[in-house]
């Protein structure tokens, strides 16, 4: 199994009172899954995406990539796996202001890659997005739109297993939308998994095979 | 793949300083300028004792001065003779050395009587005359490069008229001039000979001020000084190694006390910087956390932090010792020399020469780049511990 959540719950203190943002959520997802999770603004969709990704430790379960438990990792294998295997995309543009377009997509090969190789890959990323030209802007220089689309890009640059989408169309023209749908979808067909969540019910019915899993208070429901 | 990774980092430790140029730039500048002080002190210490050795090279091995209730008097030239005997004295010449209050220009000149012809490198003399090859004879004198800007003399055909103790002038013919490379030593200088000298101070036949003892072998010096000062008993016995010792001292203690301000200097930086890397904003807080999402560890971020400290600490270690150096080589230590030769009516103007010795360039790299390093770091830790999902929210 690719990966696998195990009863994970995590809760955070507000104003001297306990939120379970995620709650007892189990799932598992294997090899070119689309999943999709929906649910209402503050619904924990975010949270549980941050703790499959190795970003947040969860107070009590587990979550497995690969049948390794992410927090029984030093920080170094846990970073080397959310360099590897795993591709964020947040739900804001999330983009260094102060590299530009192409800098920001080789942030993920800075290990290991020479510097020719980073370019040419995140040269063929942005075109595949048709922002082939916007390669020497500054983010403050893009459109919401645009950032959005660069750091949709750079979640690709690693070749990862898994991309984690936290409401990756969420401020998308239509056209814009359509455009990164079929780009997971070629993706997903290669055998990339996806974990989606948002809180567009129609985001799943433009994949192959999507399965949707809806989050409500923190609990997660087939 | 280690390589790789470190060269990469470097790659963006260099682009995320020259993104930041404007802060960067301010932090070098000021850092350098604190360097620049620190080792232009180190540097003007250095090249004064090189060119006190160098000028003291041709000087007596050891000086002797009669003393009388702990106060310096005349000494009687017969004394000459009571050091008949001890092995190793290659020669004995009498000076004068005395000071010369000139009211008009308010400057103490040094007035050094010396029968040269008697000195076993009085030679050598005429390679530190910058014109008129001649030694002075009976009724002239050399001065110093200081003596004759306060005296205005002309270039040729000067005259001094100096004043004896019954206030009768004495006329001496202005024979030539040292050269300024002696300045350290001969810029208030008005040499002459031991006649003449006596004359000018009225001090009766028979007697000098000092007695200058050459040694043939320059090890046995603290021998001889102490067999002389066994058979002089009423006499000061002062060896070349402390005068030198004397002169180091005093640039010592005025450097080391002009080091001490400047240490609180760099310390107050090194706070400065300790306080700019503690408050980060939150967009640095974001692209530490963005950083990690993707892949780096905690390690990274650390490295990352360690390589900008030490490219601007270092940058500015480069920066503010070529600086310090041309202003010791080209200028003079034009800023400081007063603080360390001190201040007189006749200021030598003397070219400073700092050797760069490893363990003086050590000793600054060691007071600026790993303090700033320490500073840094624990902000360097701060930053890096900030968990992944702080760019999720």
């Amino acid at each position: 199994m690719l990966i696998e959540c195990k009863r994970i719950t995590k809760t955070y203190r507000s104003d001297n009172k306990l939120l379970k943002a995620v709650d007892g959520a189990s799932f598992t997802a294997d090899k070119g899954d689309f999943v999709v999770i929906l649910g209402h603004s503050g619904s924990g969709k975010t949270t549980l995406l941050s703790l499959v990704g190795g970003l947040t430790r969860p107070d009590e379960g587990e979550v497995l990539i690969h049948n390794t438990s992410n927090w029984q990792q030093s920080d170094q294998a846990l970073s080397v796996m959310r360099n590897k295997t795993i591709g964020f995309i947040f739900q804001f543009a999330s983009l260094i202001p102060s590299l530009n377009v192409l800098e920001n997509m080789a942030l993920p090969l800075c290990f290991g890659h020479h510097q020719h190789d980073c370019t040419a890959l995140a040269y063929k990323l942005l075109e595949e997005i048709g922002l082939a030209d916007k390669a020497k802007a500054f983010p403050g220089q893009l459109s919401g739109g645009q950032q959005r689309r660069v750091a949709i890009a750079r979640a690709f640059m690693n070749k990862p297993e898994i991309i984690l989408a936290d409401e990756p169309t969420g401020d998308l023209d239509e056209e814009t939308e359509n455009d990164i749908l079929a780009m997971f979808r070629r993706y997903n067909e290669q055998g990339c998994t996806f974990l989606v969540v948002t809180h567009n019910n129609e985001l799943g019915v433009s994949q192959n095979n999507p399965r949707t899993l809806r989050m409500r208070q923190g609990v997660l429901h087939a | 793949m280690s390589l790789a990774k470190q060269l990469n980092i470097l790659d963006y430790a260099l682009q995320g300083l020259w993104r930041r140029r404007l802060k960067t730039g301010g932090i070098v500048i000021i850092f350098s300028a604190v360097i620049f002080l620190a080792a232009s002190f180190q540097f003007t210490i250095k090249a004064l004792n090189n060119l006190v050795d160098q000028d003291l090279q041709a000087t007596p091995e050891i000086i002797i001065q009669k003393m009388s209730a702990g106060r310096q008097e005349s000494i009687p030239l017969d004394y000459i003779k009571k050091l008949k005997g001890i092995w190793g004295i290659r020669r004995v010449v009498p000076r004068i050395w005395g000071y010369y209050f000139d009211a008009t220009t308010k400057a103490n000149y040094t007035v050094i009587g010396l029968n040269y012809k008697k000195m076993p490198m009085g030679g050598l003399l005429d390679k530190a005359l910058i014109k008129g090859s001649l030694l002075p004879g009976s009724g002239e004198a050399l001065v110093g490069t200081g003596v004759k800007e306060a005296l205005r003399l002309p270039a040729k055909g000067a005259m001094l008229s100096l004043f004896r103790p019954d206030y009768s002038l004495k006329a001496l013919k202005v024979s030539g001039e040292f050269m300024p490379s002696t300045d350290i030593l001969t810029t208030d200088t008005i040499l002459m000979n031991l006649a003449d000298s006596r004359d000018l101070f009225g001090i009766k036949p028979g007697l000098v001020t000092d007695l200058c003892v050459y040694v043939a072998n320059p090890r046995e010096v603290t021998t001889i000084a102490r067999k002389i000062a066994a058979r002089l008993p009423d006499t000061r016995v002062v060896p070349k190694s402390q005068i030198k010792e004397t002169y180091r001292e005093v640039f010592g203690w005025r450097g080391g006390f002009a080091s001490i301000c400047l240490l609180t200097a760099i310390a107050a930086f090194i706070i400065f910087a300790w306080d700019k890397a503690s408050g980060m904003n939150p967009d640095e807080k974001r692209e530490v956390a963005i950083l990690k999402v993707i892949g780096w560890q905690t390690a990274d971020i650390l490295g990352l932090r360690f390589y900008e400290g030490f490219i601007v600490s270092f940058m500015s270690f480069l920066l503010g010792c070529s600086l310090a150096y041309a202003h010791v080589s080209f200028m003079g230590a034009g800023l400081f020399r007063p603080i360390l030769t001190g201040w007189s009516v006749i200021h030598p103007e003397m070219v400073l020469r700092p050797g760069l010795e490893f363990s003086d360039i050590f000793l600054i790299f060691s007071l600026v780049v790993p303090p700033y390093m320490a500073a840094t770091i624990v902000p360097a830790w701060r930053s890096a511990i900030i968990p992944p999902d702080a760019a999720v929210n």
